[in-house]
């Protein structure tokens, strides 16, 4: 029998802070229309600024986790208005957006590497350490930050919830994601909730990144590793659904703890593959179901179960009667 | 006395690797517009048919039976290769165009995302399936030495000396860098590279004229993974290693800064652009300044600097100067100008000559 009680409790920990950093992706996506490669350093910002915080400054959680926010954010919105708003005002495609947050992460990623060596904290650990309140057993033990980071998640989530549906900026936010012209010409200003966007995803990576640097040893790559999965978890969720992304990062850390222990102990498959997990989630999402859990409802999949059979046939014969129209035009490629 | 031919070949064997690498990109993404930003990914499939062909073929040849991929190993393959040139040079012709064939593959592979994905969700799923790539080629051991990598893929040329082996094969990979820049111009100055565009500029008018726009990406895929495949090749033996971490995503970002800086669509540029990289890639490693003899003391990682120009470049480029340093040209054929001439001369017309081309 395999151990489960460790993955569950990491699972809600990873899921969380996965969840954490996919929102601040989902709204950023939603709202401006950016796949925002340079999340993965706003998270790193983050993880950086709780270490200084704690290990240089000595502070405690409180002014740590406001540090991240203010550092994260700010470079947001310093990379929205330098970089990805001009851009989108001279009419770049999505790809060019893509590969100009690639550049901004690159030149994030590395400055901080820079500033990281200058003090020799390429790898540091944040100086808190999370208090064990419940032992279950070997790896399995609930501590500090499996009730903190869970709760900052939900807090996160509610705030978020209220600010779409109870205020003028989360209206307006939505508005953007669904018509930008017709949100401008309706007297939202855009300009303001596009800023207000990039704060809320800078500073909830941000808050991300320091809980992560308790959690783990951090390093300027650890962004851009945690990147992959959050993407994954966005992605699932749809990639522009708030509500799906909570599902989505639940899915990825459940996957990512049970999917490598289970793979472990089953069938004897090294623990290294786990990265594979995400990355292999992406491409299968992507492939099969490309809103993700968007628009997903109880009915609907009910519906979808009681005609899996049939759909799942008729796709079979779908796919070997385009396999052999592919095969036959290579054959005759000029037919 | 600094022996700056270590440099000076250094430099133009990864320009004529970064040129093979730029001009499929642009092959892929300036005339097909299919971002394929798992590059690296298929750079590395050719990196890996070359460490893993001469790595069974030594040990088959020599009846070595041993760990394949330790030290001792590694030094037998280069003792055989320089004692047997016919066997290593006839393995390196294998290995590209084994290559050639195995990127190819992959690459109709990565088509299937291509026909249903649109641009920026395509470049996820390509870095994905480069991460995974690698993520696996480390860990699984019995393929590629999983973390340690293949050690001791011998240089083709090494029956020559050391010197002369490197001046060889540079020229070598220079030499295959122009085939490659040949053919890709021929390549997309011919029908088929208009058929490439008009895919990339309007997808539904060209299969309206029935083009058949998936076999066409999966058409062009196939050439641009099997070029990079090749590259990889040319990694391979250039450096005698083949490490999983040579071939993380930075790489694919360099080649697209490249592409992006020379102009995508104009493979003038791109080599233009290849150069250009190439010599801050190497400005920027500490190899490079102990050639030189200079004692560059930084008080930190001067690799660091190079990805914050890389981003730099890619930023300022995709601002001020979208199209690049040599924008994309329009089509020019024989056909087109032979009509020109003749309008020329009917109605001697000569704003026509100046008249957008007919796509």
């Amino acid at each position: 029998m395999v151990e489960l009680g460790g993955p569950l409790l990491d699972s809600l920990l990873l899921g969380s802070l996965y969840t954490m950093m996919a929102l601040g992706l989902t709204i950023t996506y939603k709202v401006t229309r950016i796949p925002n490669f340079s999340h993965a350093e706003l998270v790193t910002v983050g993880s950086y600024a709780g270490v200084v915080a704690v290990n240089l400054w000595g502070r405690g959680l409180g002014e740590a986790l406001l540090l991240a926010f203010v550092s994260s954010a700010a470079i947001a919105l310093a990379a929205d208005e330098l970089v990805f708003k001009p851009l989108f005002r001279r009419g770049a495609t999505p790809l060019h957006l893509l590969v100009a947050s690639i550049g901004v992460g690159l030149v994030v990623r590395y400055v901080l590497s820079i500033f990281a060596n200058l003090y020799s904290i390429l790898s540091a650990k944040s100086n808190l350490l999370a208090q064990t309140l419940v032992a279950f057993g070997p790896g399995a033990n609930l501590t500090t930050l499996h009730v903190w980071v869970p709760a900052a998640t939900l807090s996160s989530v509610v705030a978020l919830h209220l600010l779409f549906t109870r205020t003028r900026i989360g209206k307006g936010m939505r508005a953007m994601a669904s018509n930008l012209d017709l949100a401008r010409v309706s007297g939202i200003r855009t300009v303001r909730v596009r800023r207000m966007t990039w704060i809320l995803a800078g500073g909830l990576a941000g808050i991300a990144g320091t809980f992560w640097s308790v959690y783990a040893p951090t390093d300027p790559e650890i962004g851009w590793r945690a990147l992959l999965w959050t993407f994954a978890a966005s992605i699932l969720g749809g990639f522009v659904s708030v509500y799906g992304t909570i599902a989505g990062g639940y899915v990825v850390g459940a996957s990512e703890s049970f999917g490598i222990t289970i793979l472990n102990a089953e069938f004897g498959i090294s623990a290294s593959y786990k990265p594979m997990i995400a990355l292999v989630l992406i491409v299968v999402v992507f492939l099969i179901r490309p809103t993700g859990f968007a628009g997903l409802t109880v009915r609907g999949v009910l519906d979808g179960m009681r005609t899996f059979p049939t759909r799942a046939a008729a796709r079979w014969r779908a796919l070997g009667a385009r396999l052999s129209g592919f095969l036959s035009g290579m054959r005759n490629p000029r037919e | 006395m600094a022996d700056l031919l270590f440099l000076y070949t250094s430099i133009a064997t990864l320009f004529g690797i970064y040129a093979i690498l730029a001009l499929s990109f642009n092959l892929e993404y300036g005339y097909a517009g299919q971002a394929n930003l798992g590059k690296v990914f298929f750079f590395s499939i050719g990196a890996y048919v070359a460490g893993v062909l001469v790595v069974h073929s030594v040990a088959a040849l020599t009846g070595y039976a041993g760990d394949l991929f330790s030290a001792q190993a590694a030094n037998a393959r280069l003792l055989y290769a320089a004692g047997n040139p016919a066997a290593i040079l006839s393995l390196f012709v294998g290995a590209l165009v084994l290559a050639g064939f195995v990127g190819a593959g992959f690459g109709i592979l990565a088509s299937y995302p291509a026909l249903r994905l649109r641009g920026d969700f395509l470049a996820i799923v390509l870095i994905a399936v480069g991460e995974a790539g690698r993520v696996f080629v480390r860990v699984y051991t019995p393929l590629a030495g999983g973390n340690i990598g293949i050690g001791g893929v011998p240089s083709p040329f090494v029956f020559l000396g050391d010197r002369e082996a490197r001046v060889a094969f540079s020229l070598l990979v220079l030499a295959l860098a122009f085939l490659a820049f040949v053919f890709v111009s021929r390549l997309s100055n011919s029908p088929f590279g208009r058929l490439l565009k008009s895919v990339r500029d309007d997808e539904l008018a060209a299969s309206v004229l029935g083009k058949r726009a998936p076999w066409v990406k999966a058409q062009v895929l196939a050439v641009g993974s099997g070029l990079a495949a090749i590259a990889g090749v040319l990694w391979a033996f250039w450096f005698q290693t083949v490490a999983a971490d040579d071939f993380i995503p930075q790489t694919t970002f360099l080649v697209v800064a490249m592409v992006l800086l020379g102009g995508s669509g104009n493979h003038r540029g791109v080599l233009v652009g290849a150069i250009t990289m190439t010599l801050l890639d190497h400005f920027t490693r500490p190899s490079f300044y102990a050639i030189l003899g200079i004692q560059a003391d930084l008080p930190f990682d001067i690799n660091y600097l190079r990805y914050i120009l890389i981003g730099l470049m890619i930023i300022l480029i995709l601002m001020f100067r979208p199209q690049g340093l040599f924008p994309e040209r329009p089509v020019r054929t024989k056909a087109l100008e032979v009509a020109r001439a003749a309008s020329g001369q009917a109605h001697a017309d000569p704003p026509a000559a100046q008249a957008p081309p007919p796509t």
